[in-house]
C-alpha cells in the first residue's frame, strides 16, 4: 500500500473516469455522487501522505520505478520532495472541491465528469512523475480534458478561448519536447531519468555556440542556455509570463466555475514548478545566469502588469484573472532571488495562490450563477442581500490582498524579503505591486459588495450549503497558514534549501 | 568519361536535339496555308461519309476481351507442350493449376453473363 | 523440392482465398453474401498463420522471394488491415450498390500483390507485386459506378499510377544495365565492385521516383486530393494505408537495407522530399472543406513523416518507420472508418459540416475520431505520439536535428485542422443529419478495434517495438 500510494493517488481519478463512462447518462446524480467517491481516496491518501512525509529529508520519497519502454531507458518513475508535496496536495484538495463546485453543470453530465476526472490524474501524474518522458506525457494529457472543459462547457467564446489556449500551450510543450530530446541525447547512457539528468546537470556544456541573434546579446550563450530558454518558454506560457499570458484572461473568463479553478489553481502552478523541478536542477549554470532577466525582472512586471490589468477590468472574473498574473509574478521573483526566504517564499506563494484564487473563482461562480453576469458595476450593496457570502468572500480577497494573518501575507512578506537582499530596485517596484493589488481588490469590494443594493438582486438567495462546502475548507487553510505557516514550510524547506545549494555556487 | 555507357546518354542527347530541330523548323520555315480539303478528315482518299464515332454496342467489347485474355492463356500451352518431356510431372501439376484458374475464370464469364449473346 | 516453394505459400494462399471467394460469390443468393465477407477474413486470418509458421523457411526461387521476419511483419500488417478494410466496407459497399463479392476477391488479389512486395528480394518480382497490387486497387477506386468521381478517381490513379509505373521500369532496367542483375543481392555485391556508376545513379533515383508515387510523397502527389476524394471512403483508407505501407516496405528492403552502400546518393534527395512532403502536405491540408480531402493531405503529410526515418536510417530508423507504419495504419483506418459511417444516400457525408454535433449524435464514433484526430497530431500518450517520437528520435541520433525541428513544426501545423474535426463535433450545433448505418456491426467493429489500437501502441508500444526490431534483425 505504501509504496504504491502516490499510483492511487494519480490513477483513481482514472478508474473514476472509467466507471462514469460505464454509467447511464440518464442518472446525472449517480454519475456526480460516483466521481466524488473516486476523488475522496486521493485526498484521504494525500493526508496520509502529508502525516508520513519525513520533511528533514531532502530527498525523494515514496518513489517507485519500473522500466516501461526498456527500449528507449523509458521508466515509470514517480516520486514527491519538498518541491512537489504541497503541490500534490492542493491538487487532491482541489480537485475534490471543485466536483462539488460543478454541481450546477446540466449538459453532457458524464462527458464532463469523465473529462474531469481524467484532467486530475494529467494533473497529479505531472507533479510526481519523475522520469521525462512521463511528464510530458501527463503534461499533454491534462491539456485535452482543459480543451474540451472549456470549449464545451465554457461561455459565448468558448470556441476560440479553448482553441486559444490549446495553442498557446501546444507551442510551449512542442519547444519543451525539443529541450527534452536534447537533454536526452547529451546524457550517456541515453535516459529520461530526471534524477540521473539532474547528477549530470553542471557538466552541460556552456560553451558559446555563436548563434545568431543569441551571440549578440551580452551574455555568451551555451548549449545550456538555448535548452534552459525552450524549456522556460514551455513553462512560462502555462504560468503565464508577460507576452505569453493573453490566454488567460479569455480560457478563464470562458471557463466554467470549477475549471477556473483547477486552472488558477493548479495548472498555473506547473508552470513555476516546472522551472524548479527541472530548470534549477538541470542547468544551474543557465539558471545563474538568466534568472534575473526572465524570472526577476519578468516577475516584477508580471506583478504590476498584472495588477494594472486587473484594476481596468469591468468583468468579475476577468479581475480575477488579472490577478493571477500579478500573484504569479511574485512567485518567479522569489525563485530568482536565491535566497531561502524568496524561494521558500516563492514555493509557499505557489500554494496559498491555490487556495485563495480558488476561492475568488467560487466567489465569482456564487454572484454569477445567480446574476447570469459578472459585470462589477451591475452589483452593489450585496453585503445587506447576502451576509454570509460577503463574509467568506471579503476573507479570500483580504487573503488575496495579502492581509497579515491570512496566508496570503506570509508568502508575500518572505519573497520580498528574500529578493531585498539581492535585488532591491525590483523589490521596490514589487512592492508598490502590493499597493495596486489592494486598490483594485478594496474598489471592487466597495463596488460590489458596499454601497447602494441594486434593486434588481434585492431577493438573491443567499449562498448555500453546497457552496459553503467548497470554499470553507479553502478558507480554514489560509487561516491557519497565515497564522502557522509552518505547516507547509517545513514540507519544503529541506528540499528546497538542497536546490539552492546547487545553484549558489554558479551564481556569478 | 570512362563510363561504357556514356555513348547511349550523347545518343539520348542526339536524339532529343533531331527531334527538337525537326520540330522546330517544320514549325518556322514550312508554308501554311489551310484549304477546305486540306482540313478534312482522311478517310482512305474518298470523300468522308458519316461521323467518325461510330457505337457499338458494348457487348463487342466484352467479347473481344475475353478472346484476347483466353487466347493469351492459350498461347502458354505451346511452349509446355514442347518441352513437356523434360518437365515431367510437375509440368503436369503445374499446367493443371493454370489451367484451373483459366477455367475458374470461365466459369466466372459464363456465370455473370458475359457469354450470353442475346 | 517442395521446400523450396514455402515461401511463397503466404501470397499463394491469398490468391486461393480471393478466387475461393470470387467462386463463391457465383453460388450465393443476394441476401446471404455475409459468408463472404467471413470467407475473406478467414482466409487473411490463414495467410497470416501460414506467414507466421513458416517464417523464416527457404527462400523460393533461387532466393528471390523470402519469408524472413521483415516479410511477415508487414505481411501481418496487410492481413489486419485489409480485414478492417473488408469489416468496414460492408455496410458502405452494399448501400452504394458496389458490387460486394468483387470487391472483398480485389482486396484480397491487392494484397497478394502487396505480401510479393514486402517478400520480393529482386526488382523483377517486386515490380509483379507491384503491378498486382496498383491494378487491383485501380479497380477497386471505381467500383462505386455510379458516382462521377469514382471513375474519375479510377481514371486518374490509373494514369498517374501507369506512369509512375514507367519510371520504376526504366530504373530497373538502368540497374541491370550498370550491374548485370535485379537480383537484390547480386546488386549489392556489384555495389562493391567496379560499375557504370552514372548508369547506376540513374537507375536508382528512377526506382525513387516510382516509389515516391506511390507513397504520395510532394512533389509526386497531385494525383492524391482527387483520387482519394473520388475513391469510396474504404478503399480510400486501404490505399491511404496498405498501398502506402507496402510501398514503404519495399523501400525499406531496397534502400535502407540492400542500397546501404549508395545512402550518401540518395540521402540528400529523400531528405529534401522528406521536407517538401511534410510541409506541402500540413499546409495544404489545413485549407481544405471537406475531411475526406484533409485526410488525404495528412496521409502525404504522414508519408513525409515516415520518410524521415528512411533518412535517419540503421537500425533505429528501420524500427521506428516499421513502428510508425503500425502506428499510422492504426489512427488513418480508423479515421477513414468514422469518415465511412457518415455516408449520406447519393453522396459522401465527407464534409467538415456533416461532423457537426456528432458528440452528441454518434458519442462512440465521434469519441473514436477524437482519439485518431489527436493520435495524428501527434499528442500522448496515443500511438501517433508515440511512433513520431521514435521518428524524431532516430533522426536526431543520425544527426538530422533538422528533420526533427521540422518535424515537430509541423505535427504543430498539423494540430490546427485536426482539432478542427474535434471543434466541429463537440463545439457546433447540428450538422446535417447524416444516415448512419443501422446496426452496423462490422463498421463499429472496426472503428473499436483501432481505436484500442491507437491507444495501446501509445501507451504500451514495447510489443509492437520489439516485433519490429525482429523484422529488422532478420534482414541481416
Amino acid at each position: 500500500m505504501t509504496e504504491h500510494v502516490l499510483t492511487y493517488m494519480t490513477f483513481f481519478p482514472l478508474a473514476g473516469m472509467i466507471a462514469v463512462l460505464l454509467l447511464p447518462s440518464s442518472k446525472p446524480n449517480l454519475i456526480r455522487w460516483t466521481s466524488v467517491v473516486f476523488t475522496i481516496p486521493p485526498l484521504l491518501l494525500g493526508i496520509w501522505l502529508y502525516r508520513a512525509f519525513d520533511p528533514n529529508n531532502p530527498g525523494l520519497q515514496f518513489t517507485e520505478q519500473v522500466p516501461w519502454i526498456p527500449t528507449y531507458n523509458i521508466q515509470y518513475f514517480i516520486g514527491v520532495d519538498g518541491i512537489s508535496i504541497s503541490m500534490v496536495l492542493l491538487t487532491a484538495l482541489l480537485s475534490f472541491i471543485c466536483i462539488f463546485a460543478s454541481w450546477g453543470i446540466e449538459k453532457g453530465v458524464k462527458g464532463y465528469f469523465a473529462l474531469f476526472l481524467l484532467l486530475d490524474t494529467g494533473m497529479m501524474g505531472v507533479f510526481v512523475a519523475l522520469d521525462f518522458f512521463l511528464f510530458y506525457i501527463f503534461w499533454e494529457l491534462m491539456l485535452l480534458p482543459m480543451y474540451f472543459l472549456i470549449g464545451i462547457w465554457g461561455g459565448p467564446r468558448r470556441e476560440y478561448a479553448a482553441i486559444k489556449f490549446f495553442l498557446y500551450t501546444l507551442f510551449g510543450s512542442v519547444l519543451m519536447l525539443l529541450a527534452i530530446l536534447a537533454l536526452y541525447f547529451t546524457s550517456d547512457p541515453h535516459t529520461f531519468d530526471m534524477t540521473v539528468l539532474i547528477k549530470q546537470g553542471a557538466s552541460y556544456s556552456t560553451t558559446p555556440l555563436g548563434i545568431w541573434p543569441f551571440d549578440s546579446l551580452h551574455l555568451r550563450w551555451g548549449f545550456q542556455h538555448i535548452v534552459w530558454l525552450a524549456l522556460f518558454v514551455g513553462f512560462a506560457i502555462k504560468i503565464p509570463a508577460f507576452p505569453f499570458h493573453t490566454w488567460l484572461p479569455d480560457a478563464h473568463v470562458e471557463a466554467p466555475t470549477a475549471i477556473s479553478v483547477i486552472l488558477a489553481g493548479i495548472l498555473l502552478k506547473m508552470g513555476t514548478y516546472g522551472i524548479l523541478r527541472i530548470n534549477y536542477p538541470m542547468l544551474p549554470q543557465a539558471t545563474a545566469d538568466l534568472a534575473y532577466v526572465f524570472l526577476g525582472a519578468l516577475g516584477t512586471w508580471n506583478i504590476i502588469y498584472g495588477a494594472l490589468c486587473a484594476m481596468a477590468q469591468k468583468d468579475f472574473k476577468k479581475l480575477v484573472a488579472y490577478s493571477s498574473v500579478s500573484h504569479m509574478g511574485y512567485v518567479m521573483l522569489g525563485m530568482a532571488s536565491f535566497t531561502p526566504q524568496g524561494i521558500n517564499g516563492a514555493l509557499l506563494q505557489m500554494f496559498n495562490h491555490g487556495t485563495i484564487t480558488g476561492m475568488l473563482f467560487l466567489m465569482v461562480g456564487v454572484i454569477y450563477d445567480r446574476a447570469h453576469h459578472r459585470d462589477i458595476e451591475g452589483f452593489g450593496g450585496l453585503a445587506a442581500v447576502m451576509p454570509v457570502y460577503t463574509g467568506i468572500s471579503a476573507l479570500a480577497i483580504f487573503a488575496s490582498m495579502g492581509l497579515p494573518g491570512l496566508s496570503g501575507f506570509i508568502s508575500e512578506v518572505l519573497v520580498l524579503l528574500g529578493t531585498w537582499q539581492k535585488y532591491p530596485v525590483l523589490t521596490v517596484f514589487a512592492a508598490t505591486g502590493v499597493i495596486l493589488t489592494a486598490g483594485y481588490l478594496l474598489w471592487t469590494v466597495q463596488r460590489v459588495y458596499l454601497g447602494m443594493t441594486n434593486e434588481k438582486y434585492k431577493l438573491m438567495p443567499e449562498i448555500n450549503t453546497r457552496e459553503l462546502f467548497t470554499m470553507i475548507p479553502l478558507g480554514i487553510i489560509v487561516i491557519i497558514v497565515g497564522v502557522y505557516p509552518t505547516v507547509v514550510l517545513d514540507l519544503l524547506r529541506a528540499s528546497l534549501t538542497q536546490l539552492n545549494q546547487v545553484i549558489i555556487p554558479h551564481l556569478g | 568519361m570512362s563510363d561504357p555507357f556514356f555513348p547511349v546518354l550523347v545518343l539520348f542527347a542526339f536524339a532529343a536535339v533531331v527531334v527538337l530541330a525537326l520540330l522546330f523548323i517544320a514549325q518556322t520555315v514550312g508554308p501554311k496555308r489551310m484549304t477546305a480539303v486540306k482540313a478534312d478528315p482522311f478517310e482512305s482518299g474518298n470523300p468522308p461519309q458519316g461521323d467518325a464515332r461510330i457505337r457499338f454496342p458494348v457487348h463487342f467489347y466484352l467479347v473481344a476481351m475475353l478472346f484476347l485474355i483466353f487466347d493469351l492463356e492459350v498461347v502458354f500451352l505451346y511452349p509446355w507442350a514442347v518441352s513437356f518431356r523434360r518437365l515431367g510431372v510437375f509440368g503436369l501439376v503445374e499446367m493443371g493449376i493454370f489451367l484451373l484458374i483459366v477455367v475458374i475464370g470461365f466459369i466466372y464469364a459464363w456465370k455473370k453473363g458475359a457469354l450470353d449473346l442475346d | 523440392m517442395a521446400a523450396d516453394y514455402v515461401a511463397l505459400l503466404p501470397a499463394a494462399q491469398m490468391l486461393v482465398a480471393a478466387i475461393v471467394v470470387l467462386v463463391l460469390d457465383l453460388f450465393t443468393p443476394a441476401d446471404e453474401k455475409g459468408v463472404l465477407v467471413w470467407t475473406s477474413l478467414a482466409g487473411l486470418a490463414l495467410s497470416a498463420w501460414v506467414a507466421l509458421r513458416f517464417r523464416g523457411a527457404e527462400g523460393a526461387f533461387g532466393n528471390t522471394l523470402l519469408l524472413d521476419g521483415f516479410a511477415v511483419f508487414f505481411i501481418l500488417v496487410f492481413a489486419v488491415v485489409a480485414a478492417l478494410t473488408i469489416l468496414m466496407s460492408v455496410q458502405y459497399v452494399r448501400e452504394s450498390g458496389i458490387r460486394e463479392g468483387e470487391f472483398y476477391v480485389l482486396i484480397l488479389l491487392s494484397a497478394v500483390g502487396m505480401i510479393i512486395m514486402a517478400s520480393a528480394n529482386d526488382l523483377i518480382l517486386f515490380f509483379i507485386g507491384l503491378e498486382t497490387m496498383s491494378i487491383a486497387v485501380y479497380v477497386l477506386a471505381g467500383m462505386w459506378r455510379s458516382r462521377a468521381e469514382s471513375a474519375e478517381s479510377a481514371m486518374k490513379y490509373f494514369l498517374i499510377g501507369a506512369f509512375a509505373t514507367g519510371f520504376f521500369l526504366y530504373g530497373i532496367a538502368l540497374i541491370y544495365g550498370a550491374t548485370g542483375s535485379t537480383h537484390l543481392d547480386r546488386i549489392a555485391e556489384a555495389l562493391g565492385g567496379p560499375q557504370a556508376a552514372l548508369l547506376l545513379t540513374a537507375g536508382v533515383f528512377l526506382v525513387l521516383v516510382g516509389l515516391a508515387f506511390k507513397v504520395a510523397a510532394a512533389p509526386f502527389h497531385f494525383w492524391v486530393p482527387d483520387v482519394y476524394d473520388g475513391a469510396p471512403t474504404p478503399v480510400t483508407a486501404f490505399m491511404a494505408v496498405a498501398v502506402k505501407a507496402a510501398a514503404f516496405a519495399g523501400w525499406a528492403r531496397i534502400f535502407l537495407h540492400q542500397w546501404e552502400p549508395l545512402r550518401d546518393e540518395w540521402t540528400p534527395a529523400v531528405k529534401a522530399l522528406a521536407i517538401l512532403t511534410m510541409t506541402l502536405g500540413n499546409v495544404l491540408a489545413v485549407t481544405q472543406s471537406s475531411v475526406k480531402r484533409m485526410l488525404a493531405y495528412s496521409s502525404i503529410a504522414h508519408a513525409g513523416y515516415l520518410m524521415i526515418a528512411l533518412v535517419a536510417g540503421g537500425e533505429v530508423g528501420a524500427q521506428a518507420l516499421l513502428f510508425y507504419v503500425v502506428s499510422y495504419a492504426a489512427m488513418t483506418l480508423g479515421a477513414f472508418a468514422v469518415v465511412a459511417a457518415l455516408k449520406a444516400d447519393d453522396r459522401e457525408g465527407a464534409a467538415y459540416a456533416d461532423f457537426a454535433g456528432l458528440g452528441y449524435r454518434k458519442p462512440f464514433l465521434a469519441m473514436a475520431m477524437s482519439l485518431f484526430m489527436l493520435s495524428l497530431a501527434g499528442f500522448p500518450p496515443l500511438a501517433g505520439f508515440t511512433g513520431k517520437f521514435y521518428l524524431f528520435r532516430a533522426a536526431v541520433a543520425a544527426g538530422h536535428t533538422d528533420l526533427a525541428v521540422i518535424g515537430v513544426l509541423n505535427s504543430l501545423v498539423s494540430v490546427f485542422y485536426y482539432l478542427r474535426v474535434i471543434l466541429m463535433m463537440y463545439m457546433q450545433e447540428g450538422g446535417v443529419e447524416a444516415k448512419s448505418f443501422r446496426g452496423a456491426p462490422y463498421l463499429y467493429a472496426a472503428v473499436g478495434f483501432t481505436a484500442v489500437a491507437t491507444v495501446y501502441l501509445g501507451i504500451l508500444p514495447t510489443g509492437a517495438l520489439y516485433a519490429s526490431l525482429g523484422a529488422i534483425a532478420s534482414l541481416r
